[in-house]
């Protein structure tokens, strides 16, 4: 529950393992492929998604009833994780876990900016951060967003949202506010990361997350042909790219495949690199990324059982698993073939 | 139609001038219309592609709209809609194509860079990038799609009108005209005939007449000789 104190792995990665062994197989996601929506949410229900499938079922239906299903799940879950967590594991799995205090961030802030009601904000938020629920209901209590700028002051998104304020107010445009809490997340992962070999590991798959962050937006801008300057969109922490170099590579995207194919992460890529080079979408490359970094992460979990690694590669394939569950179900819901739907997900 | 018009020379002139006026009129109009059944052809084929691209557009970015949700789900995708600040704009300006008035439609802010579509690109994904780009291009073309059609509507509008005041001039106005002029004709050579025919009776009679009173004054001489010869 908190970073001070004995850190207890071995606890947490006990549990973990159970949760990671109730995951859904391949053959699972064989036979959701094959079922109507309807009948994946009635599925569902027999899965360890039944309590959150029956406590939304009678606010929202058909898809909509899968995905908010997918994400309390996924909330409850990490959730669960942080609170038998204890001192340094807490601090490793939390600063990952961050990514959905940005997007509870953003999604008060976005609601804020098209007048959304509170209980629409509040349906959307995926409550498997840090946030507390006294800090959930202080943002969604804001009138305005620069009152969610104050509220975050204390918060590490709170020294990046204050410069962009100013932007913000400038251009009226989220991009700024957006932007900052991103990279404070991005940013805040590596800082002040301890000194020993399991976190080493742990660091590695972070500046990898890092790296294929960047490598993804280089390669949108550079196929946006849009005139930005790459140096704002360029998250610190990673090996891939120096922010001098990415100028450059950017202006050509040809450099900037050549560039990911010398690097480290060139066999992890390969396959997806070859295919983008002739492609005009940036999709599959996108889902090599995931695919790659779901990998390494249970790569790293295999060498370190012990460490925060298991965790983390768990908690990838939990997002995973809700990312594959809403892709059959919207897949299905859009008429899509079951070849193509099989196409999208990331299994590994 | 004919018997409602009075057979004077004064209407056959004013009948003669209609039917110049609408030969004139009908060559004119007829020529209007093939130059418009042209111009038309012509907005058909660029109709017929645009609607075909239209088709085609609205299937790939319902479908890369599917995927993002799918992938990204439907509460990211809704998020980064809701960031967009400036909305497409469209102004509407007119042209003239064969008198025709036409719609030309102009749009601004449609296509949109990554930096003006409200949302950060940090922690968005290309799923997003790509429907938002297949959105903007079916836009762009629903609305030439708009403008094409809508000349189209109205070139047929106009063609129909065209039509139907040829045909008017040709089977009906036409042939209306002429035939008064032929009535009217045909009375004013009758009323000649009559005339000629009343002159000549009139002529008759004085003759008559003028004989009928030499016979008298003859008769009259012939008495007044015989009395003067008796005495």
């Amino acid at each position: 529950m908190s970073t001070s104190g004995t850190s207890n792995p071995e606890y947490v990665n006990a549990r973990v393992r159970a949760r990671r062994a109730a995951l859904f197989s391949d053959e699972e996601y064989r036979k959701l492929v094959r079922m109507s929506p309807a009948e994946i949410a009635r599925r569902m229900e027999e899965t360890e998604y039944e309590t959150e499938i029956n406590a939304l079922g009678s606010r929202h239906s058909g898809v909509d009833l899968i995905e908010y299903a997918l994400n309390r799940n996924l909330a409850k879950h990490f959730d669960d994780l942080l609170g038998f967590s204890e001192g340094q594991i807490y601090d490793l799995i939390a600063r990952y876990l961050r990514k959905f205090d940005a997007w509870n961030a953003k999604t008060i802030i976005r609601g804020l900016y098209v007048g959304t009601t509170r209980e629409e904000i509040e349906t959307d938020l995926i409550l498997a951060g840090e946030f507390n629920d006294r800090m959930i209901q202080r943002l969604l209590e804001a009138q305005t967003i620069e009152d969610v700028v104050t509220i975050l002051q204390g918060t590490i998104f709170g020294a990046g949202l204050g410069a962009a304020y100013a932007d913000y107010e400038e251009t009226g445009l989220l991009v700024p506010l957006e932007n900052a809490i991103d990279r404070a997340f991005y940013e805040h992962l590596l800082g002040d990361l301890p000194r020993s070999e399991p976190v080493q590991l742990y660091r590695e798959f972070l500046v990898a997350e890092i790296d294929f962050r960047n490598a993804r937006n280089a390669l949108r801008l550079a196929r946006s042909g849009a005139d930005l300057d790459p140096a704002a969109y360029y998250i610190d922490g990673g090996e891939l790219f120096r922010p001098s170099e990415l100028n450059m590579l950017v202006q050509s995207p040809d450099e900037l495949v050549t560039h990911l194919r010398e690097s480290k992460y060139a066999r992890d890529l390969s396959a997806v690199l070859d295919d983008l080079e002739t492609a005009d979408s940036l999709i599959a490359f996108e889902r090599g990324l995931e695919k790659a970094l779901l990998a390494y992460s249970k790569r790293l979990g295999n060498v370190y059982p012990m460490s925060v690694c298991p965790v983390v590669a768990y908690i990838l394939a939990k997002e995973r698993e809700v990312e594959n569950i809403r892709a059959i179900a919207r897949g299905r819901e859009a008429g899509l073939s079951q070849s193509e739907i099989e196409e999208e997900l990331v299994i590994l | 139609m004919a018997e409602d018009v009075k057979p004077t020379r004064k209407n056959l002139m004013a009948i003669e001038d209609r039917i110049e006026l609408s030969e004139r009129g009908h060559d004119t109009l007829e020529q209007k219309r093939d130059g418009l059944i042209m111009e038309f052809m012509d907005i058909l084929d660029q109709a017929q592609d645009v609607r075909s691209e239209l088709n085609s557009d609205y299937e790939t970015a319902q479908r890369k709209l599917n995927m993002a949700r799918a992938m990204e789900g439907d509460v990211a995708v809704r998020g980064a809609a809701a960031a967009l600040q400036e909305h497409p704009e469209i102004t509407t300006q007119s042209k003239n194509i064969m008198g025709v008035v036409v719609p030309q439609i102009e749009s601004t802010k449609v296509r949109k860079n990554l930096s003006e579509r409200g949302y950060g690109l940090l922690g968005s994904s290309a799923r997003i990038d790509e429907a938002a780009d297949a959105y903007e291009e079916l836009l762009e073309t629903i609305i030439l799609a708009a403008e094409v059609e809508t000349a189209m509507k109205k070139m047929l509008e106009e063609i129909e009108t065209t039509k139907r005041r040829v045909n008017a001039l040709e089977f009906k106005l036409l042939p209306d005209l002429y035939e008064n002029q032929d009535f009217i004709e045909q009375k004013l050579e009758e009323q000649e005939r009559e005339e000629i025919f009343r002159l000549k009776k009139i002529k008759g009679k004085k003759e008559e007449q003028e004989r009928e009173e030499r016979e008298k004054e003859a008769q009259a001489q012939a008495e007044r000789e015989a009395a003067v010869s008796a005495d």
